[in-house]
């Protein structure tokens, strides 16, 4: 080699070296995490549905705060209409954020769409259409969201649950099926899911059928490292007359090949440890036992940990006496074998829908002087269960308490249930006699004369009821709807405090009527073989309901229509994990015009009453953001809905913006490029679904801002 | 001359419904008895009987969903009956039997009965305006 050429390669491979050393060092000096490749906060990118793994919903960001939260304004926003075959009012996603890109899932036929995270502008979009199996599916319409997955070196994917129970993995920058993932980067998930069956006078785990078997999930799929863990659930809870199903279990799966890892049953088989506990062999034909909220995991630990809802049926467990584990259990599985390695059980022998719902939030803390890895469990019940989450046992004494029990025939409501000693209720966990409506003596009076009508024991866990002439039901609140449901709750990981939106006002009159409890009685189950819904001639056609009977019941006669509780009808609650107390309560939600125009409270002035119904928030370095459930039409405003900025150390709303419809997903916030964003989806009632980006002007911005990532 | 006549009667009439609400007995009891049938069978499922609510699908009654069809119109809410319930069976329900439902959402939201039905046009529904308070205040 001529020496001019030789010295010129030498400079180029000097230039080679010296650029791998800045590609190398650059990140570092920037303050990036160790590996660029990978998503984080530090660079605002929000990667999970929950922020992070361990379901804070944190953020470390202050750009947005109480000095300029009421001057955010419409970045840009994504109407969802056209996405599916007709428009969508209930889209309940929370996006991501990586690397300048939103994901998010939207429309009718739940599809994938990528945005620029600066601008909305549309990237590319994925939807499938699956026929029959959509239109019959449990989990219809557009689901919760999607899980973002990198190797840290270029191969960027998504996954998400199709409506009718596929796991679909896309590549993140094409929007393309990745290939080499499972068949064409689709995993069958209705594939091994069983029901019981009996065939020829004996009881068989079998196949359900691919179209009709009742089973999907709204949530997204969990991703820890290279581990991709997906939950199951079935129908809305109530429905039920049939005691059979599929069965619920949770799946983990190589997020490379779509291998599938392991597989954990949420309802012990014969031999194994808690199938004692379903009596009368009842194992055998019941169904659901799910997993369908968030899941979280602690990858130092090795565990996932999964909040697994009730059995079929819903509110009568006369087809599956005992404790029926692991119903409404929070159960903790090795991570890489999904071998159960702890459970704790909410709530025995559920007949309320109660469930375990909403990610278990995975904190550090330290409590009496030692630092403890703890898990906090919140719930429709009222209460958050926290323990430790290595060895699932309680931080503060959860007792074992003398429960009511129930008198319809065949049904046996387990004698006690737990009580956590601490923290405090979240929301109200039953009606007492202070809770009472009582903006005036008249309508106080009006409200104890018609709870006269029913069985009002002014305590949790009261069993559901068959009216009989002295009684038309079990005064009940939360159950169904009540306390914290999917959205979850959040918590400040530097700070160790637990922050939850809850319904404080979801009365319920647990009341069976005779025809349904004629369908649902062991009797008639038996009968049938116990068949699963999809068996039946009206399946498809037709389907009844037999829950309760026509409306208009006695329990809110005379009060025109307001509340039998009285406010705060939704509430904000803060609680201080290192020692259990309660941080602060504040009402949710503007008063509701139905409250505000009320006749009846003419010329009074109401405080601020909340509002109920379930809606999830974020944390920030000095916030707490949540958005209201409910439209209103005040004097002061146009008709909409606020997403409000809490201070969160003492409540205090410190800054609101307002939204064109109610919040109907989570919100959640990223930073590109120096500017906070906060993205939350809203519609319902006449509203067509959409999601809408925040941001404060340019104007408002601070000078100086970070490097930009791609 | 007739022809200017015919038209300012149509506009009368017109503005004769646009001035119409939900407390002028725009459906009938048969209706709304219909509608209830149709609503066990179609709807009940999911939210729940005469509309109490559900886990999964909101409440037909109360403070949230009168907020959400407060100033608007009765065909507004006819539209998200007929295209968008139920789940997976859009837009399958005759005109005839979403002005049922629609009427029996009425009735339960406590909307007094009259001598004509709901017709089964949302066009005709949009001039009737969904008010949630009486305005006579004795609901």
């Amino acid at each position: 080699m001529p020496r001019p050429v030789r010295r010129i390669v030498s400079a180029l491979a000097l230039i080679v070296a010296l650029l791998a050393i800045v590609v190398r060092v650059a990140p570092r000096v920037s303050g990036q995490a160790a590996n660029a490749g990978f998503p984080s906060k530090e660079h605002g990118e929000w990667a999970f549905y929950n922020a992070d793994i361990k379901g804070s919903r944190y953020m470390p960001f202050d750009q947005i705060n109480a000095s300029n939260f009421n001057k955010l304004e419409i970045a840009w926003h994504f109407k969802t209409d056209n996405l599916g075959p007709r428009p969508e009012y209930k889209l309940e996603g929370t996006p991501l954020m990586v690397k300048g890109t939103i994901y998010l899932t939207g429309g009718t036929r739940r599809a994938v769409v990528a945005l620029d995270a600066k601008t909305g502008e549309q990237k590319w979009i994925y939807s499938m259409d699956e026929g029959r199996r959509a239109d019959v599916a449990p989990r219809k319409l557009s689901g919760r969201g999607l899980s973002y997955w990198t190797d840290g070196k270029g191969d960027e994917r998504i996954i998400f649950f199709t409506i009718g129970y596929r796991l679909v993995e896309l590549d993140a920058r094409t929007g393309h099926p990745v290939h080499a993932f499972a068949k064409g980067g689709v995993i069958d998930l209705k594939e091994g899911v069983v029901f019981g069956k009996l065939v020829n006078g004996k009881w068989q785990q079998v196949q359900i059928p691919l179209v009709e078997g009742e089973i999907g999930d709204h949530s997204t799929p969990l991703i820890v490292g290279d581990t991709i863990v997906t939950q199951s659930s079935m129908a809305e809870g109530l429905r039920y007359e049939y005691a059979s199903n599929a069965k619920g279990l949770v799946r983990a799966y190589d997020v490379r090949t779509g291998k599938m890892l392991w597989r954990w049953n949420t309802m012990p088989g014969p031999g194994e440890p808690g199938n004692e506990t379903w009596e009368d062999g009842s194992w055998n034909w019941t169904g659901n036992t799910g997993v369908w909220t968030e899941m979280s995991a602690d990858p130092e630990a090795g565990l996932v940990y999964l909040p697994v809802e009730s059995p079929t049926i819903d509110v009568y467990g006369g087809n599956r006496l005992g404790n029926n584990l692991y119903d409404t259990s929070l159960v903790a599985v090795d991570l890489k074998t999904g071998k159960k390695k702890w459970h704790f059980q909410l709530v025995h022998h559920d007949i309320w829908d109660y469930d375990a719902v909403g990610a278990p939030l995975l904190v550090d803390v330290t409590i009496d002087g030692k630092p403890r890895k703890i898990v906090a469990q919140p719930s429709k019940t009222g209460f958050l269960y926290v323990l430790d989450r290595v060895t699932g046992e309680p931080i503060w004494k959860i007792e074992e308490k003398p429960v009511p029990a129930s008198d319809v025939p065949g049904e046996k409501a387990s004698p006690t249930q737990p009580f956590p000693s601490k923290p405090p209720l979240f929301s109200r966990s039953y009606v007492a006699t202070d809770d009472v409506i009582d903006f005036t003596p008249e309508l106080r009076a009006q409200a104890l004369e018609n709870l006269k009508k029913y069985r009002w024991m002014q305590m949790p866990f009261v069993p559901y009821m068959i009216p009989n002439d002295k009684e038309l039901g079990s005064i009940l609140i939360a159950t169904s709807m009540g306390g914290v449901n999917w959205p979850g709750s959040a918590f400040d990981p530097e700070t160790g405090v637990f922050y939850t939106q809850a319904d404080n006002a979801a009365v319920v009159i647990g009341a069976m009527s005779k025809e349904y409890f004629e369908k649902v009685r062991p009797e008639t189950q038996k009968k049938q073989n116990y068949m699963p819904i999809w068996e039946s001639e009206s399946f498809g056609k037709e389907e009844g309901f037999g829950g309760g009977g026509r409306g208009n019941a006695p329990l809110y006669q005379g009060l025109g229509g307001l509340p039998i509780v009285k406010p705060p009808y939704g509430v904000i609650t803060a609680i201080d994990l290192k020692n259990g107390s309660l941080k602060f309560q504040v009402p949710h939600g503007d008063t509701p015009d139905a409250v505000r125009n009320s006749p009846l409270l003419k010329g009074m002035t109401i405080p601020k009453t909340g509002q109920a119904g379930i809606v999830g928030g974020f944390v920030t370095k000095t916030l707490f953001v949540v958005g209201d459930p409910m439209v209103t039409a005040p004097p002061d405003r146009p008709r909409g809905a606020m997403l409000r900025a809490y201070d969160k150390e003492n409540g205090k709303e410190v800054g609101a913006v307002w939204m064109p419809a109610q919040q109907s997903g989570n919100p959640m916030t990223y930073m590109i490029d120096g500017r906070q964003f906060v993205i939350v989806a809203v519609g319902g009632g006449t509203y067509t679904s959409e999601y809408i980006a925040y941001a404060l002007p340019q104007s408002e911005l601070p000078k100086v801002t970070t490097e930009p990532r791609r | 001359m007739k022809t200017i006549v015919c038209v300012l009667a149509g506009a009368a009439i017109v503005f004769a419904q646009a001035s119409r609400s939900t407390w002028d007995g725009v459906y009938t009891d048969e209706q709304a008895k219909r509608g209830g049938e149709l609503f066990d069978r179609q709807c009940a499922n999911c939210h729940g009987p005469a509309g109490a609510g559900g886990s999964m699908a909101p409440a037909l009654v109360g403070p949230g969903f009168s907020a959400d069809f407060d100033n608007q119109t009765v065909g507004d809410l006819f539209d998200r009956n007929r295209t968008t319930m139920p789940p997976g069976k859009e837009g399958q329900l005759s005109g005839g039997d979403a002005a049922a439902i629609t009427a029996f959402i009425l009735q339960v939201n406590k909307f007094p009965a009259g001598p004509n039905e709901l017709a089964s046009q949302s066009m005709a529904l949009k001039q009737i305006k969904y008010v949630a308070q009486s305005p006579g205040s004795e609901r």
